[in-house]
């Protein structure tokens, strides 16, 4: 019997005894070793061979993330590891750290119970450490701190002891700082900081594949004197066999992570919204196997043999072949062809998968990254919350007519894989438009979709997403339909920002019990009263229905929230979605007969008020922004925070950091195209950077009218805007 | 000069004489069948039978650019036809008064109308009619089961012991203003037959007696009573069809339903 063998014989074993399981992720920013860490970890556990550590990436499993060195999606591993005498089971997510694929490192964060951020020693934290610790936390997931690049410390930096030392507890205080204020609000937990003496924080050198940690050096004996001495004496291999990293860090990962056992009692309250006091909130929080099966996917992904498989996450029940199981907002049920769970970039298949694992399931034909698959139709989990939404569309057309099916089939394909993506079709001219977090994202799937699928394709110029917005509270406007039988009242105004944010984190939905909803909004600053008339959330925006005993409004109002949408989805100044706005209808007038208040009725009468009320409430244009952060040498900062502040940015802070600078500000999307190759020329190359998606902002008064134009014309609208929009 | 004409129930020859005449006479003819139909001519046999070209108009031509409607009649004769009456169960008093804000004259020439039909083929009493309603197809109306403003109508009429006319949906396939490629609505003309308004109706009353009127103004107009849960298994011919749900019945009623309608005496609510 082969070795690998016996790991997936000890695995399934192990996931009957959800105490000895730990579901972890890896979680940094871009290349400050994950990948390089996980294939440690296989490694440590047999999976690959030793040597190859480091430089295998088995992770990266794409042609495409071996080429670019960069992880892009999340992968899937699971392994054992002995501690205290007592088998682990470890299932391993390995998540990538561009910040253009933030969607992917959200999804793996439900699925898991512990993260273990990686930081480089020489950077320290950077923007998007924050960024993943900050959907850890979000999530309910507990930390653990790896400290890579140690070596580099040592043998570049020539630091001694005592400078290391104030290096790495300044790294370990920074991301204290982090943890403390991201978990100051939470209280279901206690203090999650991590620390040397706790034990919850580790140090090493992914790349030579040592690692220490408080409880290592007794253990082992070693302290850091030791250590620097066999590095600059080059003994890296005698490190590795006197301390090796995957034991330093699976040991941690036993000891601190919680199991699911313990986790889920904690994490199923944060996570889902459904009523607390049912036998199936029991089942999840106890991780009954016995109990309905209920799975959280996180991620669907192609087989060539197999075809999709979903990943995810098994909160109750246990997953066998042949169930026939409820997928979220779609109607029947999809029947499980195959259960399995995860080893390398491999998929093994095993007889059932129970509750506190990661499963790997086929068959679930409709399932998307973020369904709950349930055995009853159940609550799903709260949608998973993006930090981005997309702000940039390219359009893709097939070179050849011919292609044009597979296009349109894969492009369905990698929506479902990626939910950050966003596939809609311009109706004018039939071009698929793909919508992602960044420029980056785009390529990388147009690449795929030709290197993999072999389909050729042209792709139209990047175009930046904007947005609609109301600036100020409007009057009441009327809306007739073309009969002038059916006339609707409202008015419109901006949503604070709170209750905005309520809506993106999915503290408040329509998913929710109606009275948790309630109190959810007044706790975001709604009124009692508007609390309780909410008739429908639609992106960031809410309808309250204000009327009193109208006669048939009830029979009317489907019709109502779909012209609703519609002119939501297409705002009045250059059909851009409108966000975080607040309609009131105050009044209808309908017609006697049904027949006389149809959709040909309804649909253009709605549309018609919810526009006039934008307009109103001066409805402006929103562009998306990004933050940026450079680090230069000090001779090329004026040319770097130039070419922020040349591309109608702002530069927010500079300070020395090292022996660099940091020039930190925000700037347009649109304006942040083909910045990678300005930024090197006018550097020389020189400058690290990297952005974060920012939100949204209302572009200035004097650009308004032109760049509404540009889209009009783009979209193949009129060029001249209603009159009643004379403030722009 | 604006005139609104009805053509009646069937054919080219169900208009009255004097909108014969007005028609003949116009200067422009314009024309709307997605209220209702003629069933037993097409727009091309008005056509030839009256020696006037007819414009037809969608609903979006109608009711939310009638521009060029009530520009010709600033200057001309012109005429506006619907299947029926134009002003019962269609909505065009909007654009007469949209005629009288431009100073156009209009009148109204009467057409025979289902309503007043239904009261002659079942010998139900004019008087004793309440409000009517319109049962929509299921895909078409914003709410699951039968709408609401149905059932109440039907029950506040029956509580005053009064009969309800319930028109059968019309879906003319033409209307393709707001329709998207994934509408639930077909592409052609449908009519929701008497058999289907039955069954939709026999959820919530199986018991009830309901009157079918059929191809009324035709030459073969039909009437038929019976419980709603048996009409629902039963089939009428061709359209149009329209339903009664009668009230009590006074005793000529009753007979009346007897002899025309096929009524099992047994069976029926007599006041």
């Amino acid at each position: 019997m082969g070795r690998r063998k016996k790991i997936v014989q000890e695995c399934e074993r192990l996931m009957d005894e959800p105490e000895h399981i730990r579901n972890i992720a890896i979680a940094a920013h871009v290349d400050h070793g994950k990948t390089t860490l996980s294939d440690n970890l296989l490694a440590g556990a047999g999976m690959i061979s030793d040597e190859t550590a480091g430089q295998q990436l088995a992770m990266d499993t794409e042609e495409d993330e071996q080429e670019r060195g960069i992880t892009i999606d999340a992968a899937n591993v699971s392994m054992t590891h002995e501690y205290d005498d007592t088998n682990h089971l470890i299932n391993l997510i390995d998540t990538p750290g561009h910040v253009d694929f933030g969607g992917d490192v959200t999804r793996a964060m439900r699925a898991v119970d512990g993260a273990l951020v990686v930081v480089d020693a020489v950077e320290g934290a950077m923007p998007q450490t924050e960024t993943v610790l900050r959907q850890a936390l979000r999530e309910g997931v507990k930390p653990a701190l790896f400290i890579n690049k140690v070596d580099r410390l040592i043998s570049e930096l020539q630091e001694g002891p005592q400078e290391m030392q104030e290096r790495l507890l300044s790294v370990i205080h920074n991301v204290n700082e982090l943890i403390r204020g991201m978990t100051e609000d939470m209280d279901d937990v206690d203090d999650w900081s991590v620390s040397v003496e706790g034990g919850t924080v580790a140090f090493g050198s992914a790349l030579y594949k040592w690692g220490v940690s408080m409880p290592s050096m007794q253990a082992t004996g070693m302290d850091f004197g030791d250590i620097i001495d066999l590095e600059q004496d080059g003994k890296r291999d005698e490190l590795h066999e006197r301390t090796p990293l995957s034991n330093v860090v699976l040991d941690m990962v036993c000891e601190h992570f919680p199991n699911p056992v313990d986790a889920q009692p904690r994490r199923i309250p944060r996570i889902w919204r459904g009523d607390s006091e049912s036998d199936l909130a029991d089942q999840m929080r106890l991780v009954d196997p016995d109990g309905e099966v209920v799975l959280m996917v996180t991620d669907i992904s192609m087989d060539p043999h197999a075809g999709e498989i979903a990943s995810g996450r098994v909160f109750s029940g246990t997953l066998e072949k042949g169930q026939e199981l409820y997928v979220s907002g779609v109607a029947g049920k999809n029947r499980v062809q195959n259960v399995g769970i995860y080893m390398g970039g491999e998929r093994e298949e095993v007889e059932k998968v129970p509750a506190g694992n990661i499963a790997a399931v086929t068959g679930l034909r409709d399932a998307i990254a973020g369904s709950t698959v349930s055995e009853t139709d159940m609550t799903p989990f709260e949608s998973i919350e993006h930090i981005s939404e997309p702000v940039i569309t390219k359009a893709v057309e097939a070179k050849t007519m011919d292609d044009l099916p597979k296009l349109i089939e894969t492009l369905r394909q990698v929506s479902k894989e990626d939910p950050t993506i966003q596939i809609t079709i311009n109706e004018d001219t039939g071009e698929h438009l793909i919508s992602g977090q960044g420029e980056l994202h785009l390529e990388v799937i147009t690449q795929r979709i030709e290197a993999n699928q072999g389909i050729p394709v042209n792709t139209g110029e990047p175009i930046v997403v904007y947005r609609e917005a109301v600036q100020r509270e409007s009057d009441t406007v009327e809306g007739i339909s073309p009969n002038r039988h059916n006339r609707f009242y409202i008015s419109a105004e901006p949503l604070s920002d709170e209750l905005v944010e309520a809506i993106q984190l999915g503290e408040v939905s329509m998913d929710m019990p109606e009275q948790e909803r309630r109190e959810a909004l007044q706790e975001a600053g709604m009124s009692k009263d508007d609390s309780q008339t909410v008739e429908h959330i639609h992106g960031t925006n809410i309808l309250l229905d204000q009327t009193k005993g109208i006669q048939y409004l009830n029979e009317t109002m489907e019709l109502f929230i779909e012209g609703l949408e519609e002119a939501l989805d297409n705002g009045p100044l250059a059909q851009e979605p409108v966000q975080g706005t607040l309609i009131r209808l105050h009044d209808a007038k309908l017609h006697e007969d049904t027949i006389h208040r149809g959709p040909a009725q309804v649909i253009p009468a709605t549309r018609e008020a919810v526009h006039k009320s934008l307009i109103d409430a001066q409805v402006k244009l929103l562009e998306p922004m990004q933050d940026v952060r450079l680090d230069v040498p000090n001779e090329h900062m004026g040319a770097a925070s130039g070419e922020i502040q040349g591309r109608r940015g702002r530069v927010d802070d500079m300070y020395q950091e090292g022996d660099l600078m940091v020039v930190e500000g925000i700037a347009p999307v649109e304006e942040m195209i083909g910045f990678s190759s300005d930024i090197r020329s006018a550097t020389e190359g020189r400058a690290a950077w990297n952005t974060e998606n920012a939100g949204f902002e209302v572009m200035s008064d004097s650009l308004q009218r032109e760049t509404i134009m540009e889209i009009r014309e783009r979209k193949g609208r009129k060029l001249e805007l209603p009159p009643s929009i004379d403030y722009i | 000069m604006l005139t609104f004409i009805g053509l009646g129930l069937y054919d080219e020859r169900s208009i009255t004489l004097e909108g014969q005449d007005a028609l003949r006479a116009a200067d422009r003819a314009f024309a709307e069948f997605y209220t209702s139909r003629l069933l037993g001519a097409t727009v091309a046999d008005l056509e030839r039978a009256h020696g006037i070209e007819i414009e037809v108009r969608e609903r979006a031509g109608v009711e939310r650019d009638p521009e060029d409607i009530l520009a010709a009649a600033e200057t001309d004769d012109v005429v506006f036809l619907t299947a029926g009456d134009t002003m019962i169960s269609t909505t065009h008093v909007d654009l007469r008064l949209r005629a009288h804000e431009r100073g156009i004259e209009t009148r109204v020439i009467h057409g025979v109308t289902a309503q007043t039909a239904t009261s002659s083929l079942t010998g139900l009493q004019n008087y004793r009619f309440g409000k009517a309603t319109t049962l929509p197809f299921p895909y078409a109306h914003g709410a699951d089961g039968l709408p609401s403003s149905v059932t109440e109508t039907i029950d506040e009429n029956r509580a005053r012991d009064l009969h309800t006319v319930v028109y059968l949906d019309i879906k003319v396939g033409d209307e393709t203003e707001n329709r998207r490629a994934d509408s639930p609505e077909p592409e052609g003309d449908e009519y929701m037959t008497a058999d289907v308004g039955a069954s939709l109706l026999a959820e919530e009353y199986p018991d009830l007696t309901g009157v079918v009127v059929a191809r009324a103004g035709s030459p073969d107009p039909l009437v038929e009573a019976g419980r709603l849960a048996d009409l629902a298994t039963r089939e009428f011919g061709d359209p149009l069809h329209l339903l009664v749900i009668p009230g009590h019945l006074h005793l000529l009623e009753a007979d009346a339903l007897v002899e025309l309608a096929g009524a099992d005496r047994e069976t029926l609510e007599i006041a």
